[in-house]
């Protein structure tokens, strides 16, 4: 087991790094064609040669080679890989850290994703194990046509939906039914609230994870009917065992290594989900850092969250791999 | 209403056999009907047996016979395609086929336990051996956790796991096959069943293991006077080890009888067929082989389902379903010609017919009480009713 998770942690960090690498080359590419990002820097003003040097300088984007379409300017990559190894990452356009940014974003995206991950626990694993328990019941059939309605509605759908329609009047609502000091109407504020962060991210995070559900739902189904079919349920039935026992035993802990892998896949898959409520919910996170980012040519910024991003992703991955091997012990002496 | 008829009918014999020892599992007209795109289709038509204590009856057939089919229905584990459409399966006086789902549930394990063919699919690759060699002891009995982890050491001795205090932590798939079907037998004595079926335990297994797994279960099964169901496909498998067997075929029990006599002189032509197709060390030439293949299930044939393929097929065969004959005592054969085929004779060509036919059903009325392992009531009455 030890060696085992030794030789995917290797793994993960070579993966990181080629991640990395194809970033770096990509937004190579990217200044190569489309001329220096040091002029974003201005804005709408016009700066003088010197003064965009000095910028150059003090963003890295003072190689020769990013005027050179082709050449994969590794010179910078390695230098910005030893910076990032002594834990710096660099500042924003505006000169503030990326790591006090990330510092101060981190949490509330974290927080989304708790969220995001109850409800995908609770929506997937209840309405899949009912679905599947009572195969062919009008409940099954309920439970799949509704996982249909969500995928067809895509997420930013769903809280443009929220935000322009339902937030207001619910918060409102909210606010005379239960008084402004309570916390119904924070969790229907059409937007983030620093000071009330866990309250502002509960909705926004239940319609995320909503969306991904859908997928899950059906996972579940089909793997908790695979269980009900396979031989070792039939006997565990012919131990007398109460119909209870058999499930939890035997069916949902079978079926939960291929939820496992689901959770993981759909987490990163969220990753990108979250940019969108992020920034459509104004919520401080690392999605919202990132579009804003995206969007104000800021490459160190882009270049830290999107390195972090991969990270987390990485990482998730290898606690997806740990757990697969804890769940079904066939894997473990691979 | 053939199961009420059948019902009345044991009753009137049970106590003309009041001397033969009472059996702990009796099964009795027993009918399984699979839903299918092409309709009901009958998987197990009109079974009736017995297992005593300490005795082992073997279930012989082809793959499609219905004989896995019927002990599934005994243990209220068919899928939910399957319904028992008819019969009874009495176990300590109890007809278990007449319980409500749960208690039916609360008998399996306890008083019959089942062990399944393929040992590898059949035990839970996520948990240990331990863990489900005690599952229910645990979950029924409410046994703590270092109980259950010495029970199962206990267990795995009883089987002859080599090693059993390192190998309850293992896993099924650190087992060799043979290993694994023992574990598979381990636990359906957990908690020490009357009744024992074992659905083809040595199938998967290679023939000196099955050997061994097959002394194992004798062994296992004299020392605790359980009754044993033993169902397979090898007749080769049945003379070492069981007292009795029955041959079924197309759902039906064709052929009822103590082993030896069954195997000296088979009264049915299929039985007489399969004993044929065992290959011997010291055989020379061909082996014979029963031609064509069993009847699917939907499309059965007229007559007797056995006609196609029998040498020794007349007319009468492929229009008359033939009832359940009586052509010794202790033995049933669902053959027109049973006493013939039983005392080596080819039956009289077409044209005869009346007389034998006639010959052998007066044999079944006139030996009916004198039928001590009447098993084929159920058969007679229902399939001519």
């Amino acid at each position: 087991m030890g060696r085992y998770i030794f030789r995917r942690v290797l793994q993960a960090v070579g993966t990181l790094l080629l991640v990395m690498l194809l970033l770096h080359l990509l937004t190579t590419v990217a200044i190569q064609l489309n001329g220096n990002p040091a002029q974003a820097f201005f804005g709408d003003k016009v700066a003088s040669p010197a003064q965009i040097a000095v910028v150059e300088q003090r963003f890295n984007l003072d190689d020769p080679c990013f005027d050179q379409v082709g050449n994969p300017c590794l010179g910078p990559f390695v230098e910005r890989l030893g910076q990032y190894a002594q834990g710096d990452f660099g500042t924003n356009l505006r000169g503030r850290e990326v790591s006090d940014i990330v510092a101060t974003a981190a949490p509330n995206t974290l927080r989304l994703f708790c969220v995001v991950l109850v409800t995908w626990l609770a929506l997937g694993m209840v309405l899949g194990s009912v679905a599947a328990r009572w195969r062919g019941s009008p409940g099954d059939h309920g439970i799949r046509l509704t996982s249909v309605l969500i995928d067809a509605f895509p997420v930013f759908v769903l809280l443009i939906v929220y935000r322009y329609v339902v937030a207001v009047p619910l918060s409102r609502w909210a606010e005379e039914t239960f008084g402004e000091d309570s916390w119904p109407p924070y969790w229907f504020k059409p937007s983030f609230d620093p000071e009330h962060p866990w309250a502002t991210v509960l909705v926004p995070g239940i319609l995320l994870g909503l969306a991904g559900s859908a997928a899950f739902i059906r996972l579940v189904r089909a793997g908790q009917l695979e269980s009900y079919q396979g031989d070792h349920v039939r006997t565990a039935r012919s131990k007398g065992l109460g119909e209870r026992h058999v499930v939890v035993h035997h069916v949902v802990r079978n079926s939960s290594v291929p939820v496992v892998t689901a959770v993981g896949l759909t987490f990163t898959e969220a990753l990108g989900g979250a940019v969108i409520t992020e920034g459509l919910m104004n919520i401080y996170g690392m999605g919202g850092v990132l579009w804003g980012a995206v969007r104000d040519d800021d490459v160190g910024l882009v270049l830290g969250i999107v390195t972090l991003l991969a990270a987390v992703t990485v990482v998730v991955m290898i606690v997806v791999d740990i757990a697969y091997a804890l769940l079904d012990p066939r894997i473990r002496y691979e | 209403m053939s199961r009420t008829r059948s019902a009345a009918e044991e009753k009137t014999v049970n106590k003309d056999e009041s001397c033969a020892p009472p059996p702990l599992l009796e099964v009795t007209d027993l009918s399984v009907e699979f839903r299918t795109p092409a309709g009901q289709v009958r998987a197990v038509d009109g079974l009736s047996y017995r297992v005593e204590a300490g005795r082992t009856l073997a279930i012989v057939g082809e793959s499609g016979s219905g004989k896995s089919v019927s002990s599934l229905a005994v243990l209220g584990l068919l899928p939910d395609t399957a319904t028992v459409t008819a019969g009874t399966a009495r176990l300590d006086g109890v007809d278990l086929l007449a319980l409500s789902r749960k208690e039916h549930r609360a008998r399996c394990g306890d008083q019959v336990a089942m062990v399944f063919q393929d040992a590898l699919a059949a035990l839970n690759p996520v948990h240990t051996v331990g863990y489900q060699l005690t599952e229910a002891l645990r979950a029924r009995r409410g046994m703590s956790r270092a109980d259950a982890r010495k029970r199962a050491v206990e267990l795995l001795d009883l089987v002859k796991v080599p090693n059993a205090k390192a190998r309850v932590k293992e896993y099924p798939h650190e087992f060799s096959g043979g290993m694994r079907q023992r574990v598979m037998i381990a636990s359906a004595l957990s908690l020490d069943p009357a009744v024992l079926i074992a659905d083809e335990p040595t199938t998967a297994l290679d023939v000196t293991v099955q050997a061994q797994v097959l002394r194992l279960l004798a062994e296992i099964q004299a020392e605790r006077q359980m009754g044993l169901v033993l169902i397979t496909h090898d007749l080769g498998v049945v003379a070492g080890v069981a007292d009795d067997v029955t041959v079924m075929y197309a759902g039906r029990a064709v052929e009822q009888a103590p082993v030896v006599p069954a195997y000296t002189a088979p009264a049915h032509p299929y039985t007489r067929a399969l004993l044929r197709s065992i290959p011997s060390a010291s055989g020379t030439g061909r082996l014979s082989v029963i031609p064509g293949r069993p009847p699917s299930l939907a499309a059965r044939p007229s007559g007797c389902p056995f006609h196609p393929r029998c040498d020794a097929a007349r007319d009468v065969c492929r229009t008359e379903v033939p009832p359940a004959a009586v052509p010794a005592k202790g033995r049933m054969s669902a053959c027109h010609f049973a006493s013939d085929i039983m005392a080596g004779q080819e039956p009289a060509p077409d044209g005869a017919d009346e007389h034998s036919t006639g010959r052998t059903t007066a044999a079944g009325n006139a030996a009916a009480t004198a039928f001590d392992r009447g098993d084929d009531r159920g058969d007679s009455g229902g399939d001519h009713g």
